[in-house]
């Protein structure tokens, strides 16, 4: 063998021993667990939030594509998940009777119109400062929500669009009985969703590691740096916003399915974009895995804390500041955002490398 | 800091004037178009209506406009003094009604009250604004990110605090009474509050222009807006200036939010985020930094909002956004911002 | 000689990564015209922003007559008497002349309308343009306006960041007679890349490079030094 650069050496090590490293070993057995998950726990909400938590992942990690690894603050991602909870909503109650086609329709009309969007809120990125941008975003991501709720002949507002989903996902559907699992439509929608989520990771996470997401990181940390080494900033910025809110619709999509009914408060309205935000920062901007750490908090503790306020209620049954205190967990929420954004600004992930990354660094500097 | 409405400071600028006399046709042109479809006597009803809403949103907007000028900083949490100024007026005019204030119908004690209720709202938004400024804002300057996502979370939490105290559901808020009933002008209804709303709002922008242009705290708010570094080596403390400034913008938007209470007739602990969107709109049509710019960015707003409510219902509220997104195109820094 | 009334003692600042000032220590003596010379990039306009505190002086000491100032703000700086007057934008375009001395003037008194008076003798443009907005000035002008506002308090040090940046030579002459006319008063600090004005204005000269001294001494040796001026300005 040719004589390898130091750079090429540490490449070959890397692949070879790329299927024993510990992150290696911690995704698949995270994987495996996800795929048990609903035949350990035959509950439903448990069923419920990791599904949730799945589809958040994508949702989030989407998101930190376009603010951590881009560095563009849009406040308009909750639309694009909207848009392709819409798609698949309406798509499906138009029709006569629900098709397995009628998915990659629902998937082809978010697609073209969160394209679309993406591509005029990316020109607007160009033309306007960070702060406008972000404005702008907010914005948009209102009137969209404004129109949900009013344009009733089109989105049916706030009575939310039910729908039944086709074939072997639909809920009466029920299959074979393995190992005394009954095999019903939730099971199959549960495992296409997390077919699917787990295959867009992927996608993201290949995106981030390939030449076209280095460059990126490139932009995102010193754009005249990247501009002078003659990289076109703006084209990689539209690109990124493009994928990542085309990824947010597929994921509106999965929710979608998951819960086969849409309403405007459920998908485009600004909790759910704080939600997000909320996420990505718990997690780590700039960390793909961390939206998997920051989904799963927010979702479980979202699940779990009204039953805290059930208990507070029975402690406590006469003091009503008890109960409108236990009540506003959103406000724990909001200290809780405020608090991280403080003193972890790197998020959970983001917290946790830099702290091997130096512990690295010190064992290889030595005594 | 509202650059002159003539000549552009900068040399060679004939681009930069074609552009700024664009925008400001496209905004006068909005007061006049409607005339085309609507009948005189329902125009002047709705431009009253307009101007009131516009004379409110300038309250919050110019606290907005001026906190970004000067401290750079973007302030997500201006919905909440807003709101919290509504909530804080709601409670003593809930106390004025028990001592008789409110019913009376004769003029002093309704001017009075409501005299009270704004100079409440502006302690507490000050108050608020102080405490906020200290706490977290100071943190974040210079960091726009950060800003945002802080603000965004204050603006929640406190919020939640007023639901707490006074409960998460609508109420009704008092009017005071001279102020309940109508004028009758010319066939034109209008509305009493409203008028004493456009009213104040007018005040308020006038004092704060003189207080801009003819004091010495307002050159140097104007010079720290224009340039921060040399208004610190004068051997001026900027900081407490931020602070004073921040305050300051807290109390217009806590009276800001009062008054549109009362004119609603109604409050709920939401009205600061929706405020919040019209403020923003306000300040980048007005341009970020100049007071006068939202002066008359709200009053566009008001009456755009007003005249396609009426006519195009459904329209209403995206109109004021699909302006924005015109002037931003036309010209980034707004009607009277700073290139 | 007197002790300094300005020193700077090993003094270190970092601009984000980068080590600007590795250890510069020099001292200013009262009532005369001191100047930093060197090529670009040696840190001399970083040198008077750390005296002035709007750059944090990582280590190091500054004295004003004895007094520690490297860790105040700038603010509290300015009040101990240490006028600045930056490279760019030294002057608010948005505002009248008038608005900027009132500005400029801290404290509104009898000896400040007084030293307003003799600042308007020296720069007769700026009271034919008092109520003009500052924007509207030619380069000169406002060039002349941003040393009259450094002037119109009693400061004891006035630190001038490349005043003749930009300004024509004729223009350049005048400001050198300006500032001849304040040394004698008012202790000056000069960062000056026109040797010309350099050598007419200072009579103690500091050689900036790589964010340290390299040489220092009198300016009337410095003139004729054509060595040092090749080596360390580039001409001559």
């Amino acid at each position: 063998m040719a004589h390898l650069t130091p750079v090429q050496q540490e490449r070959f090590h890397e692949q070879r021993t790329r299927y024993f490293r510990p992150g290696f070993i911690i995704q698949m057995a995270a994987l495996a667990a996800l795929v048990a998950i609903p035949v350990a726990f035959p509950s439903f909400r448990v069923m419920d939030v990791v599904a949730k938590i799945v589809i958040f992942t994508i949702v989030v990690a989407s998101y930190d594509l376009i603010l951590g690894y881009t560095g563009l603050l849009s406040l308009g991602h909750s639309m694009f998940f909207g848009i392709g909870a819409y798609s698949l909503a309406l798509v499906i109650y138009h029709a006569a009777e629900p098709c397995w086609y009628h998915l990659l329709v629902a998937a082809g009309v978010a697609l073209a119109l969160s394209i679309a969007l993406a591509l005029i809120i990316a020109f607007f990125s160009l033309r306007v400062k960070a702060i406008f941008f972000a404005m702008m975003t907010l914005a948009l991501a209102e009137f969209a929500d404004i129109l949900a709720v009013q344009w009733y002949d089109l989105t049916r507002a706030e009575d939310g669009v039910s729908f039944k989903l086709p074939g072997i996902f639909n809920l009466g559907w029920s299959g074979p009985t393995l190992g005394g699992i009954e095999i019903n439509g939730r099971l199959m929608t549960y495992y296409f969703i997390l077919g699917v989520s787990v295959i867009l990771f992927v996608m993201m996470v290949r995106f981030i590691r390939s030449p076209l997401g280095r460059v990126l990181k490139a932009v995102r940390d010193n754009e005249p740096r990247a501009t002078a080494l003659g990289y076109k900033a703006f084209r990689y910025q539209v690109f990124s916003i493009v994928f990542g809110s085309s990824i947010a619709s597929l994921g509106g999509i999965l929710f979608a399915m998951w819960l086969r009914y849409v309403n405007p408060g459920s998908t485009l309205s600004t909790p759910i974009m704080l939600n997000i935000l909320l996420m990505v920062i718990i997690g780590g901007l700039g960390t793909l895995y961390g939206s998997i750490i920051g989904a799963a908090f927010i979702k479980i503790t979202e699940t779990w804390l009204p039953d805290l306020q059930k208990l507070a209620e029975a402690v406590f049954p006469s003091m009503v500041i008890v109960h409108r205190l236990a009540e506003r967990w959103i406000l724990y929420f909001g200290i809780l955002f405020i608090l991280v954004v403080f003193f972890f600004p790197k998020g959970f992930v983001g917290t946790a490398r830099d702290m091997i990354r130096r512990r690295k660094a010190v064992a290889r500097e030595g005594p | 800091m509202a650059a002159d409405t003539g000549p552009a400071v900068s040399a060679g600028s004939a681009g930069l004037d074609a552009r700024r006399w664009g925008t400001w046709i496209f905004s006068v042109g909005i007061w006049i178009i409607p005339l085309l479809w609507i009948d005189v006597v329902t125009y002047m009803t709705l431009t009253i209506a307009g101007l009131t809403m516009g004379a409110l949103l300038f309250l919050t907007a110019s606290g907005l406009t001026l906190i970004f000028g000067l401290m750079d900083v973007l302030n997500l949490a201006h919905g909440a003094f807003f709101v919290w100024g509504a909530y804080a007026g709601f409670s003593l005019l809930n106390y004025l009604n028990t001592v008789g204030w409110v019913e009376m119908a004769s003029i002093g004690p309704s001017a009075g009250s409501l005299v009270l209720v704004l100079l409440t709202a502006l302690a507490v938004g000050a108050l608020l604004g102080i405490i906020l400024e200290k706490i977290i804002i100071r943190r974040t300057y210079g960091n726009h990110l950060k800003q945002i996502l802080i603000t965004m979370g204050a603006a929640l939490v406190m919020a939640e605090i007023i639901k707490i105290f006074w409960g998460p559901n609508d109420e009704v808020i008092l009017v005071p009474a001279a102020f309940q009933d109508s004028w009758d002008l010319f066939d034109i209804v209008v509305n009493k509050f409203r008028g004493v709303a456009i009213v104040v709002g007018m005040a308020v922008f006038a004092a704060i222009q003189i207080v801009l242009q003819r004091t010495k705290l307002g050159i140097i708010v104007r010079a720290g807006v224009e340039n921060r570094e040399i208004v610190q080596v004068m051997g001026y403390n900027i900081q407490r200036i931020f602070t004073g400034v921040f305050a300051a913008g807290a109390a217009l938007a806590a009276m800001g939010g009062v008054m549109f209470a009362i004119f609603k007739e109604q409050i709920y602990p939401g009205m600061g985020d929706e405020t919040l969107i019209f403020a923003l709109i306000v300040v980048i049509i007005g341009g970020m930094g100049s007071v006068a710019g939202s002066f008359f960015g709200a009053l566009m707003v008001g009456l755009a909002f007003n005249y396609v409510a009426f006519l195009v219902p459904k329209l209403a509220l995206g109109v004021n956004i699909m302006i924005m997104a015109v002037i931003l195109l036309i010209r980034p820094s707004g009607l009277m911002g700073r290139k | 000689m007197a002790e300094p009334i300005l020193s700077l003692k090993e003094v270190h600042t970092y601009i984000g990564q980068h080590h600007i000032l590795q250890g510069v220590s020099l001292d200013v003596n009262a009532e005369r015209a001191t100047v930093l010379v060197g090529r670009n990039g040696a840190g001399k306009s970083t040198t008077l922003r750390t005296i002035m505190g709007l750059y944090p002086a990582r280590s190091g000491r500054i004295e004003l007559d004895g007094q520690a100032i490297q860790h105040r703000k700038p603010f509290d700086i300015a009040r101990l008497g240490i006028g600045f007057v930056p490279e760019d934008r030294a002057v608010l375009y948005t505002l009248t002349v008038e608005e900027n001395f009132r500005l400029a003037m801290f404290r509104e008194s009898e000896e400040g309308r007084r030293r307003l008076e003799s600042v308007f003798q020296l720069f007769p443009d700026l009271k034919r343009f008092l109520h003009a907005k500052a924007g509207i000035l030619s380069g000169g002008q406002k060039q002349m306006l941003a040393i009259a506002l450094a002037l119109v308090l009693d400061h004891r040090v006035v630190l001038i960041d490349e005043p003749s940046k930009g300004l024509a030579p004729v223009v350049v002459e005048h400001l050198g007679e300006s500032l001849n006319r304040i040394r004698d008063t008012t202790t000056v600090v000069l960062v000056e890349q026109n040797f010309y004005l350099a050598s007419q204005v200072g009579q103690d000269y500091f050689i900036l490079d790589d964010g340290r001294v390299a040489h220092q001494g009198l300016m009337e040796d410095l003139v004729t030094d054509h060595e040092l001026k090749q080596k360390y300005l580039g001409i001559g």
